[in-house]
């Protein structure tokens, strides 16, 4: 049987570059693939789909990166009952299985770190480390909640550069952009509406003992300041490192997108400290 | 053939003690307005106000009432409205009572929904008539549901909620999102329970109603919408291979009435703005959490600025896009006969009170509706259930009772003095009382 592909007429936004697509038990799942040097997959967070975006260039000088876009982002579609992080994980065990990936670094952004922090307790051997940027996932009871799902679009980028004038990095018209949010926040709600953490993560990560790095940041105004401490506390093996904001600014959420320089290099000392 | 309009007047028990909407953050009264501003006295107030209206809707001459579920604020009192019912149905004997609420995926599981329709089922004598909403995109935040599975998940229970109230127990259940072993509610209703559909003109809602056989009833407020969906569920009815009662069209309209047009708006104007400027406001994202609509819905209203601003309303604009029937008798007897001829419906569900309105007005507005307006719509006097072949379900009288109970049902039975006895008669017919010898089962 042949699909035809995703349509990718009109694609012509900075960033924009064709992904390739395998077939995982059915799902026609998209990634962009460049760079040499040790593998690495990326998971990205609840956005900042359909590009190879700067972050990714710069991971590109140092390793073999690997994005995939999970189920229900970019040109991934998402079946019906792909609908708990089980699945998702289960998933990604078909598409590292499809791509003949053995061991290799992974890292996730937000909630592409709490699909990372499932992964490991689930593959703890497969995964040679583990960098958590800007996490979600795991209940911080001392944190105010912030309803992520109430968010406009002006308060999210609000709290993602705090305060931070930032250009809007929509790719096609802004209706497209917003309907593209609209989507993808749906399968962040199908996996993270209530809980939004996942408790048994507090006891779980026990089972990944190779290096993890947790990057968090001085203000997170998104998801919450103490997750990244709280992941540090449950991962045995990790080291805990704070990047801070620029000019003596406090850093936010959107540090992938605001310091990405900073973040390579975080990998970069981590992984080669691992090796 | 149509059959006559059946009127309900509902009464919404709203909290209006409360800081204006516009003046808070958050903007909307479904989630998140502390319920610090709750006052127990006010609200034993507004709860007693709401139900004796509702049952008076029988004095007056009303073919039934009914109220809606709400939660997590003030927009209304009642969160579970099952509890209102059975109150309604003690103090009532002929009208039905809608209960438009039930939040089935608020429930651990329908069935036990339908363990409480069947009480109040039961206790009205077969008089309950249930909605059955998808519920806001409010209220998938208020109260934690996945907003993401609310149609799969709504259809599921619909099917487990239905089948629980109208098939012979003990069934199984295994489906998605619920299980049970043993589905087998007590007690069971009293009658075969009348469902609607309320909808915003979403296309799966009209398609299972049609489907369903149910009653559409859409809940836009203009006029010409309501007629363009109220037809469009028509033609899908007749899709399904049959023509629909005009009972399967419903529409909701707030109602006032006064004597003069000039003095129905005198009464009523400002009360009905602190409803369009308190009730109706809230931010998109409150109102359309994700994949609580589909994406091309979620283009119109988050890329094109959403909906009409209720803010901006003035009375004018209410009555003038029929969004509220208001005025003296007269008037609003001529724009309900419109209202039901530019829609088809054959169910109105009259908004007397969104709960802003004080008693006395309400009263008294009850009264002119009941004296002035509806003796247009039932020359002979009499409200449908006054009709002679109207249906009646349970009993009324020791009488009734003896007549119509299951002559066959088992009579309670205990072993005595070596036999099986049946013990309505054992007291003094002791050798009559006998069934069988009993002889004890093998010890195993």
């Amino acid at each position: 049987m042949t699909t035809s592909g995703p349509d990718f007429e009109g694609r012509n936004w900075e960033g924009w570059t064709e992904p390739t697509i395998v077939d995982v038990a059915g799902t026609p799942t998209a990634y962009r693939r460049a760079g040499t040097g040790e593998t690495l997959v990326y998971l990205h967070p609840g956005g900042g789909t359909r590009e190879w975006t700067p972050l990714l260039e710069k991971l590109s000088r140092h390793y073999d990166v690997i994005a995939p876009e999970h189920p229900g982002f970019g040109d991934t579609p998402r079946g019906p009952e792909q609908d708990t992080w089980e699945e998702f994980v289960l998933h990604y065990d078909g598409f590292f299985r499809a791509l003949g990936l053995e061991k290799f670094h992974l890292v996730g952004t937000s909630f592409g770190s709490w699909l990372a922090a499932e992964l490991a307790v689930f593959y703890p051997d497969r995964f040679t480390t583990l960098s958590l940027v800007t996490p979600m996932g795991v209940l911080v009871e001392e944190d105010p909640f912030i309803d992520i799902f109430r968010l406009t679009p002006a308060q999210e980028d609000e709290r993602m550069f705090n305060g931070r004038s930032y250009p809007p990095a929509y790719q096609e018209t802004e209706a497209d952009a917003i309907v593209q949010r609209y989507y993808e926040m749906t399968t962040v709600a199908q996996l993270a509406w209530s809980p939004r953490y996942d408790r048994r993560l507090s006891f779980r990560l026990a089972r990944y003992t190779a290096p993890s790095l947790v990057i968090g940041v001085d203000d997170d105004r998104l998801l919450g300041t103490g997750q990244a401490a709280t992941y540090a506390g449950y991962l045995p093996q990790s080291t805990l490192l704070t990047i801070h904001g620029p000019n003596g600014e406090p850093s936010g959420h959107g540090l992938t997108i605001e310091q990405p320089d900073e973040v390579v290099a975080a990998i970069v000392a981590h992984t080669s400290r691992a090796s | 053939m149509s059959e006559p309009v059946e009127f309900f007047g509902i009464i919404e028990g709203g909290y209006a003690n409360v800081p204006y909407a516009g003046d808070r953050e958050s903007k909307t009264n479904y989630i998140d307005l502390p319920n610090t501003f709750y006052d127990p006295i006010q609200g034993q107030r507004g709860l007693e106000t709401q139900l004796e209206l509702l049952a008076s809707m029988e004095r007056h001459g009303l073919d039934g009432a009914g109220f809606t579920e709400q939660h997590n604020g003030p927009i209304g009192l009642l969160p579970n409205p099952l509890l209102g019912a059975t109150w309604l149905a003690a103090r009532t004997e002929r009208m039905k009572i809608f209960v438009n609420g039930p939040l089935m995926t608020a429930y651990q599981s329908p069935v036990r929904l339908a363990e409480e329709i069947a009480i109040a089922d039961t206790i009205s004598k077969g008089r309950i008539m249930i909605g059955l909403p998808l519920g806001l995109g409010a209220q998938y935040h208020a109260l934690s549901m996945n907003p993401v599975e609310a149609r799969a998940k709504h259809a599921e229970a619909h099917d487990l909620l239905v089948k629980a109230l109208r098939e012979p127990g003990p069934f199984e259940w295994h489906g998605k999102y619920f299980d049970h072993n043993y589905v087998n509610i007590w007690p069971r209703p009293a009658h075969e329970i009348e469902f609607n559909m309320p909808g915003g003109g979403s296309a799966e809602t009209l398609e299972l109603a049609a489907k369903r056989r149910y009653t559409y009833q859409t809940v836009l407020n203009d006029r010409t919408a309501m007629a363009k969906v109220m037809e469009r569920f028509r033609e899908l009815c007749r899709a399904e291979g049959y023509e629909p009662s005009n009972r399967q069209s419903a529409v909701v309209v707030e109602i006032h009435v006064a004597e003069t047009d000039a003095e129905a708006k005198r009464e009523v104007e400002d009360l009905l703005l602190w409803n369009f400027q308190n009730y109706y406001e809230a931010p998109a994202e409150a109102k359309f959490p994700p994949g609580y609509t589909s994406l091309s819905s979620a283009r119109g209203i988050f890329a094109s600025g959403f909906s009409l601003n209720t803010r901006k309303m003035s009375y004018q604009d209410m009555l003038d896009n029929n969004w509220i029937v208001s005025g003296s008798p007269e008037t609003v007897t001529q724009k309900l006969k419109e209202l039901t001829e530019v829609t088809g419906a054959g169910r109105v569900f009259l908004g007397f009170s969104m709960g802003t309105k004080p008693r006395w007005l309400v009263e008294k507005t009850l009264t002119l509706f009941a004296e002035q307006v509806l003796p247009h719509f039932r020359p002979n006097g009499r409200p449908l259930w006054a009709e002679p072949d109207y249906p009646q379900h349970g009993y009324r009288s020791g009488l009734e009772y003896s007549v119509k109970r299951d002559a066959d049902a088992p009579p309670p039975r205990i072993v005595k003095d070596g036999y099986l006895v049946d013990i309505t008669k054992s007291r003094f017919d002791p050798e009559g009382a006998r069934i069988r010898p009993w002889a004890e089962p093998d010890a195993r």
